[in-house]
């Protein structure tokens, strides 16, 4: 009796112990990551929305707490807002259904196992493992006025191409294109593997009940694919609203600001006049902008998919 | 409950890790270390930078000296993140863009009494301008560097036509004759007559391509009231004169293209001196000429630089007197290899004159000391950022085939004439 008394007493006491140790355990595993998202992320992104409402200049040093004047500045004052907001939507309304696109095409087209679709996948997906860096510059030489290779190309078929990086209704799309050809790779991965894992069986019964081809992509594949496209999409989305490097790189933001995105307009105005406050308040709104667009993909995305809906 | 208490435990340590590094830089002692920011990365200048260091430190044994480089692009801005860090630099370089700008932000210290033992009054008054306010001096201009025409005299002989040194022999040199050469080059060589400096006069390099011709036809970008005068009838001629060299002549290297001098695809380029360096490797002869005149007569352009002593930085008597010593005569002469001085007494000597390995000592005195001595400074203001990016995107406007130069320039000059700093 005396025995089974202090077991059952042990028991307890051991198991609560082991499970202390073992939860001591976990928190020191994630610490690293909980601390560096603490410090680098929600430490960062905090003191942005606290600068926001200040008069801040990094150059000068002065802080004074001035309310709303920022965003009032940026909705009333600031002309060149508006465009950088429209430059942005532009981008991604070029960018995203054409890269979505063309990846889930390609990703169908290459799906079989052969030589020939490797070589063709290595090949669309070197751009991606390439420095964003040399593919700028060396798209900036292609698309050269009349030096250009591209240029001399299309004058061979006689077709007089424009000088595509500074003119302002060209610039916008040479670099909507050479963004898409540099990050579809990744893509076509994401499709690829979304693809083969399609369940055969599904085909099976669709081919008996008598579908065309046609009618299988449009009534299994598709919709099967709901998940992954709404992932690239988000992905994609979040990236063109973050698009610097190309820009950047590409046309500084030019001709005639036609290619000034929000967040090269976020760099100009911290990094360039000092106005921490200022840039602040375009990266809260910035950051309002893509939370809401995610959570509504992401709502829609629920709707439309047959295995969350 | 428990895991509040680990994240507000996670959160006071860091914070004490933080406070206490903060203690550990502030309360230095002993010997110092002066952190000084360059934008060259040319070890031959940081040779010559360290040797001058190494003299200081010899009559100064705790102060030692350790050159920064930041790259020139984003100088202005690593350096205003770096004076608001936790680890300031003491003393650096600064350009003649940026000078109103740090100047009116009060980030820079007064240092005029370092500079009483030194013959402060040796350097040029028109050099040192610009670094003055009342009585204070803000910066020592180290490099004056004179804007001037490069050539490539191996396409100039092979085309059969008079370099831009036979016009100035003949008193021939003006922007006309300038079009006229390089078009003439386009015709005869099929090589581009002109591309502007380092081929981003059509962007980064803006002030540089147009100040000269528009001063040389008696304009300017603002007058000395602050009004802008951008579209003023001087402005527009040799906006105008530019253009069709462009796009009726097709003998500027045009906006997006590639072109360079340096490798031979172009026939005359504007640089400052210092890019002589670049010519030692190139496969052809070059000459070097001053600035075309006008129908204003002469406008040559000078570039600045100037040595500066930081606020923010934690050793600030050690930093201004570092940098009077480093502008002393003896200094400026051995800087003087690359860096054209604003020294007076230097300027006049054979050191200059010999100064540059590169460039034969009567080409330096014609050119370079002609050129420092009848030279203007470019326009600058505090607010110089904002007023480039607007001006930027509206001569995006004119860099366009069909764009009408008079309407451009007005619509710039409305633009950018609410930003232009009134003194």
């Amino acid at each position: 009796m005396t025995e089974t008394a202090a077991l059952g007493h042990r028991a307890p006491s051991m198991r609560n112990r082991r499970r202390r140790s073992e939860r001591l355990f976990a928190y020191s595993c994630i610490a690293p990551q909980i601390l560096g998202f603490l410090c680098f992320v929600l430490g960062p992104l905090v003191m942005v929305v606290v600068y926001s409402f200040q008069d801040k200049n990094i150059l000068t040093g002065q802080t004074a707490f001035s309310g709303l004047s920022n965003y009032r500045t940026l909705f009333t004052k600031d002309p060149l807002f508006y465009k950088t907001l429209i430059n942005t939507l532009v981008f991604t309304v070029g960018l995203v259904p054409l890269s979505v696109i063309s990846s889930l095409l390609l990703a169908l087209a290459l799906r079989k196992d052969n030589k020939r679709n490797i070589i063709f996948r290595t090949i669309f997906f070197a751009p991606v493992v390439t420095s964003a860096v040399a593919w700028a510059i060396v798209w900036k030489f292609l698309l050269q006025g009349d030096q250009g290779i591209i240029n001399r190309s299309l004058a061979i078929v006689g077709i007089h191409g424009p000088n595509w990086l500074r003119e302002p209704a060209w610039a916008m799309v040479a670099v909507i294109v050479t963004r898409v050809i540099k990050n579809l790779g990744m893509n076509i991965i994401i499709f690829l593997a979304a693809v083969t894992n399609l369940p055969e069986e599904l085909y099976e019964a669709a081919r008996i009940d008598g579908a065309s081809k046609v009618q299988m992509f449009r009534k299994l594949t598709l919709p099967l694919l709901v998940p992954t496209t709404m992932m690239i999409t988000i992905l994609t989305v979040i990236g063109s609203l973050q698009v610097f490097d190309h820009i950047m790189l590409m046309t500084e933001g030019g001709p005639s600001n036609g290619t000034m995105v929000l967040v090269y307009y976020i760099y100009y105005q911290g990094f360039r006049f000092f106005e921490t406050g200022y840039a602040s308040a375009l990266s809260v709104i910035l950051f309002i902008i893509v939370l809401g667009l995610t959570l509504a993909q992401w709502a829609i995305g629920k709707r439309l998919s047959y295995q969350e809906g | 409950m428990r895991k509040g208490f680990v994240l507000a435990a996670a959160l006071l340590a860091l914070s004490a890790l933080c406070v206490t590094s903060g203690i550990a830089q502030s309360a230095s002692s002993g010997p110092v270390e002066l952190r000084f920011t360059v934008w060259t990365g040319n070890a031959a200048h940081l040779e010559m930078l360290n040797a001058i260091a190494a003299k200081y430190t010899a009559t100064h044994p705790k102060v030692t000296v350790k050159f920064d480089t930041i790259p020139y692009d984003d100088y202005a801005q690593k350096l205003a993140i770096e004076l608001a860090g936790s680890n300031p630099p003491d003393a650096g370089w600064i350009t003649e863009r940026d000078a109103p700008t740090f100047i009116s932000a009060h980030t820079l210290l007064d240092l005029s009494r370092a500079l009483v033992p030194y013959n402060y009054a040796d350097f040029s008054k028109s050099a040192t301008a610009l670094w003055e306010r009342g009585g204070a001096v803000y910066g020592v201009p180290f490099s004056n560097s004179p804007v001037v025409v490069f050539y490539n005299q191996t396409l100039f002989e092979k085309a059969g036509i008079p370099t831009p040194a036979d016009l100035v022999a003949k008193g021939q040199w003006t922007w006309e004759a300038f079009a006229s050469i390089a078009k003439q080059i386009k015709a005869k060589t099929g090589t581009y007559g002109y591309q502007t400096m380092d081929g981003t006069g059509y962007t980064d390099n803006l002030w540089e391509t147009i100040v000269p011709m528009i001063r040389a036809y008696g304009g300017d970008i603002w007058d000395a009231k602050g009004a802008c005068t951008l579209d003023a009838p001087e402005a527009v001629k040799a906006m105008t004169l530019f253009h069709d060299m462009i796009y009726v002549d097709k003998s500027v290297v045009p906006p997006g293209d590639q072109s360079d001098f340096f490798a031979g695809s172009a026939a005359m380029t504007l640089n400052q001196i210092s890019r002589v360096s670049k010519l030692a490797t190139a496969s052809f002869k070059w000459g070097i000429a001053v600035l075309p005149k006008g129908p204003a007569g002469e406008a040559q352009v000078i570039g600045q630089a100037a040595i500066v002593a930081f606020k923010a930085g934690k050793h600030s008597a050690e930093a201004m007197d570092f940098v009077a010593f480093m502008t002393n005569k003896e200094n400026v002469a051995t800087m003087t290899k690359f860096f054209p001085p604003a020294r007076v007494s230097v300027l006049d000597s054979d050191t200059f004159a010999k100064g540059n390995p590169a460039i034969p000592p009567a080409m330096m005195k014609s050119v370079v000391g002609y050129a420092l001595k009848n030279g203007r400074i470019l326009p600058s203001d505090a607010n110089f950022p904002k007023i480039d990016l607007v001006a930027r995107s509206g001569f995006d406007q004119l860099w366009q085939q069909n764009a009408d130069v008079k309407a451009a320039l007005s619509g710039i000059a409305s633009s950018i004439a609410p930003l232009i700093t009134k003194p």
